[in-house]
């Protein structure tokens, strides 16, 4: 693998209809910001599928990572019809029942959405350094 | 039907590339809050393909809040709903105007960028009631 291939895209669906959009987002910012910032790419999902900027070409050069905060799963879907490689994949409602915790809104995810962020991005990172293996 | 008793869509860009897009979601979510008359459009799945959101946007009134000059909520409206927003609002052409700081964190509002959610609240609910009068 190349040195331009040693990165992974991070891809949340930012939905703004649901609490675990914001979640999405938040653990997609964590990530990416602070536990794997030299390995990582965020994707802006608007400016993806408007076709603006360079997000076709990090796709097209990196495996990607996918989180969905509802079951339409419009970042799967999205990457999907611009031809990325999906590595990973993130369901939200899953992870919510999984750890049990609950975020308070989708404007402030309160002290339960922190926990899970911190949770989920957890796990992504562990990813992040699977594929990058 | 009369605009006025319509709901008006609103589409932010939740642009994760940038502070900007932070402020245009979060100042969008709560004007959402705020009102029974708007709802929201998630844009994502407007640009997924959800026919139900694509369909609301070609039989109503639509404003779109970017946070960058790349402008993928209005874009994406009129590309994939076959129509143009009523309104777009840009923020940071908000901010360029020079009367507010540049925000400068993506993941969290700080509480010297409050004032500029504010403004673009205010924005929106200007928007909105021009849409409602007519004043397209």
């Amino acid at each position: 693998m190349s040195e331009e291939k040693k990165k992974v895209a991070i891809v949340a669906c930012t939905g703004m209809c649901k609490s675990l959009g914001t979640v999405t987002r938040q653990v997609a910012y964590k990530v990416v910001e602070e536990l794997r910032p030299d390995k990582t790419v965020l994707i802006c999902i608007p400016s993806l599928a408007a076709n603006v900027g360079e997000y076709k070409k990090y796709l097209r050069d990196y495996p990607s990572i996918i989180l969905d905060g509802c079951v339409e799963r419009c970042a799967a879907k999205i990457v999907s019809k611009n031809s990325g490689s999906i590595k990973g994949r993130l369901f939200l409602p899953q992870l919510e029942k999984k750890y049990g915790l609950k975020p308070a809104s989708r404007t402030e995810i309160g002290s339960e959405g922190e926990q899970l962020v911190t949770k989920i991005a957890e796990e992504v990172a562990t990813m992040v350094d699977r594929l990058l293996q | 039907m009369k605009i006025k008793s319509r709901k008006i869509g609103l589409i932010s860009c939740s642009g994760e590339d940038m502070p900007e897009g932070t402020i245009s979601r979060v100042a969008t979510r709560r004007v959402l809050e705020d009102r029974d008359d708007v709802v929201s459009i998630c844009l994502p799945l407007f640009l997924a393909g959800g026919q139900e959101e694509r369909d609301f946007a070609k039989e109503n009134p639509c404003v779109t809040v970017d946070g960058c000059e790349k402008r993928c909520a209005a874009i994406g409206v009129k590309k994939y709903g076959g129509v143009d927003a009523k309104s777009s609002i840009v923020v940071s052409e908000i901010v360029k105007e020079g009367k507010f700081q540049k925000p400068s964190s993506r993941s969290k509002i700080l509480p010297q960028d409050q004032r500029l959610v504010g403004f673009v609240m205010s924005t929106i609910n200007q928007e909105i009631k021009e849409v409602q009068e007519g004043k397209d």
